[in-house]
């Protein structure tokens, strides 16, 4: 699971320059460690600041509600084996961060990325009028409903549930 | 072709029977995709979150004119007004499910009561088949 | 001359005869018991002794008991004292006297019958009533029986039964059991007739029928 992280860093003071420039970034990550890291991998490929050179000003985990079910689009670019590829996904989610755990899974399974060859560029919800997926779109109809034809019942705890039986479940 | 009757839709109520939830009601308030929906039960001591259809038992009951991704309050009003909690209890579902915990909790000597009771149940009964056999 | 081992194994590890069989088997039970002799009082340690000769003091002080001329080189190991006590059975919270019980081993199992009260070797002393599924007086182990949450109102019976009342002696004691036990079962049937069916029930035997799982079951 992942979690959504504000990092402020910035270069350390020098007599050049006594006040130097914040910069701020959002990041998805399981632990404020790893935002941390990914802070300056980011850094350093934008601006001229290295961790060497440079220190954490603050590190701040962003919470949300989970109240609604939104689509989410998420844009990211990713390094396959053979290039770099952009990318644009979208997710039914509670949750930004859901979105995006959703996110690194779907392309761990689909294109054996690993969670290092991912960067997120950017996550934002989608009004229903620009939802382009057409299995988002098939979601997000307004009288949805289906029936569930094939189901095994679960049994109210696994204690009671074994692990192998004479019958074959009944699944309606 | 057959109609299905218990469809997953906004305002289905819904049992939940896995987790520390288990056995309580909740509504569907909307569907996320097609393996899990966002519950509430404001008046029955369920959090509104996502819960996955395997661990939901769709039951024949609808809450109306709920409109999807109703709040917290909305749901609770609806549920109140149109008695949902009061009208499963009618349902052959919650019946079934009351008999099987009232026969759970019968002890040894309610066990055997039972048993003579209905030993006699069946006596009247072939008897009156019986009666019933001769006359025709 | 020694026989071959009366028990054999199954598969290593699990013995064809029960230890209460081999128990049996042993026979132990008919072999006479040595008894424990009492403890001697101690005699005085020292003894005074006339002895001749003027210069001698007439009398000499001496242990009873010679000490030995050989002694061990090393202190011989002495085995440690046991501490151990034997502990009171604590009853089951679940049996109260009036409880019905049901018996799980034994040539009554199955059998439901009253818990009358715990005797001094820890036992549970009960009886079915008799007269209503044939369970004379009976001491029972308590691990051995499933507490219901039945219960009667227990009149006082059964006062003078003890341990003592089971022992086997010579004399028989018939004619005093009988009287005992009919005295208990009148008592205790004039406080079962008053709930229905509460006879029918102790006549009853307990059985598991299909899909009853004791563990998920009440009592």
């Amino acid at each position: 699971m992942l979690h959504e992280y504000q990092v402020v860093g910035r270069k350390l003071p020098s007599e050049k320059d006594a006040n130097p420039r914040l910069f701020r970034m959002r990041l998805f990550a399981p632990n404020p460690v790893i935002a941390k890291s990914r802070f300056w991998y980011f850094l350093k490929k934008v601006n001229k600041v290295k961790k060497m050179s440079g220190e954490i000003v603050n590190v701040s985990e962003i919470f949300e509600k989970k109240n609604q079910v939104k689509t989410y689009g998420i844009w990211l670019r990713y390094d396959s084996r053979s290039g770099t590829h952009n990318m644009y996904k979208e997710y039914r989610q509670l949750s930004r961060t859901d979105a995006v755990t959703n996110c690194y899974q779907d392309m761990a399974a689909r294109h054996r990325v690993r969670f290092g060859s991912v960067q997120i560029i950017r996550v934002a919800e989608v009004k229903s009028a620009d939802v382009r997926r057409p299995y988002v779109k098939q979601l997000i109809q307004n009288d949805l409903s289906f029936p569930i034809p094939h189901r095994i019942t679960v049994k109210e705890s696994k204690k009671n549930n074994s692990t192998f039986v004479a019958k074959r479940p009944s699944t309606f | 072709m057959v109609e299905f009757k218990k469809i997953v839709e906004v305002g289905r109520v819904v049992m939940i029977t896995y987790g520390p939830d288990a056995g309580k009601l909740a509504v569907i308030v909307d569907i996320i995709d097609h393996a899990r929906a966002l519950i509430d039960g404001p008046t029955t001591n369920v959090a509104r979150q996502a819960m996955s259809f395997k661990r939901l038992n769709i039951t024949s009951m609808k809450v109306a004119n709920l409109p999807r991704g109703a709040s917290s309050p909305v749901v609770a009003k609806r549920v109140v007004d149109q008695k949902v909690v009061e009208n499963f209890a009618n349902t052959s579902f919650a019946k079934k499910l009351a008999a099987r915990q009232a026969r759970a909790t019968l002890n040894d000597f309610d066990r055997f009561k039972l048993m003579i009771a209905k030993k006699q149940r069946r006596n009247i009964i072939n008897r009156e088949f019986a009666k019933l056999k001769k006359q025709n | 001359m020694a026989h071959s081992p009366r028990n054999s194994f199954l598969k290593p590890g699990i013995a064809r005869k029960s230890r209460s069989k081999t128990y049996g088997l042993h026979a132990l039970y008919k072999k006479n018991k040595a008894a424990i002799a009492a403890a001697k009082p101690e005699g005085p340690k020292t003894i005074t002794k006339t002895v001749g000769g003027a210069k001698n003091g007439n009398t000499r002080v001496i242990p009873a008991v010679k000490a030995p001329r050989y002694y061990p080189a090393e202190d011989a190991p002495v085995p440690k004292a046991n501490r151990k006590t034997v502990g009171t059975t604590t009853l089951r919270k679940s049996i109260t006297p009036g409880t019905v019980l049901i018996l799980l081993a034994g040539r009554f199992r199955g059998k439901r019958v009253v818990f009358l009260k715990q005797l001094s070797s820890g036992l549970l002393l009960v009886t079915g009533p008799y007269k209503v599924n044939g369970v004379p007086l009976r001491r029972v182990n308590q691990a051995y029986v499933v507490a219901t949450s039945t219960k009667i109102e227990l009149p006082a019976v059964a006062e003078n039964i003890d341990d003592a009342f089971f022992q086997k002696k010579a004399e028989k004691k018939d004619a005093e059991r009988v009287a005992a036990q009919k005295d208990v079962d009148d008592k205790i049937l004039a406080v079962v007739k008053q709930t229905p069916l509460l006879k029918a029930y102790l006549n009853a035997t307990f059985t598991l029928t299909k899909g009853q799982t004791v563990h998920n079951m009440k009592f």
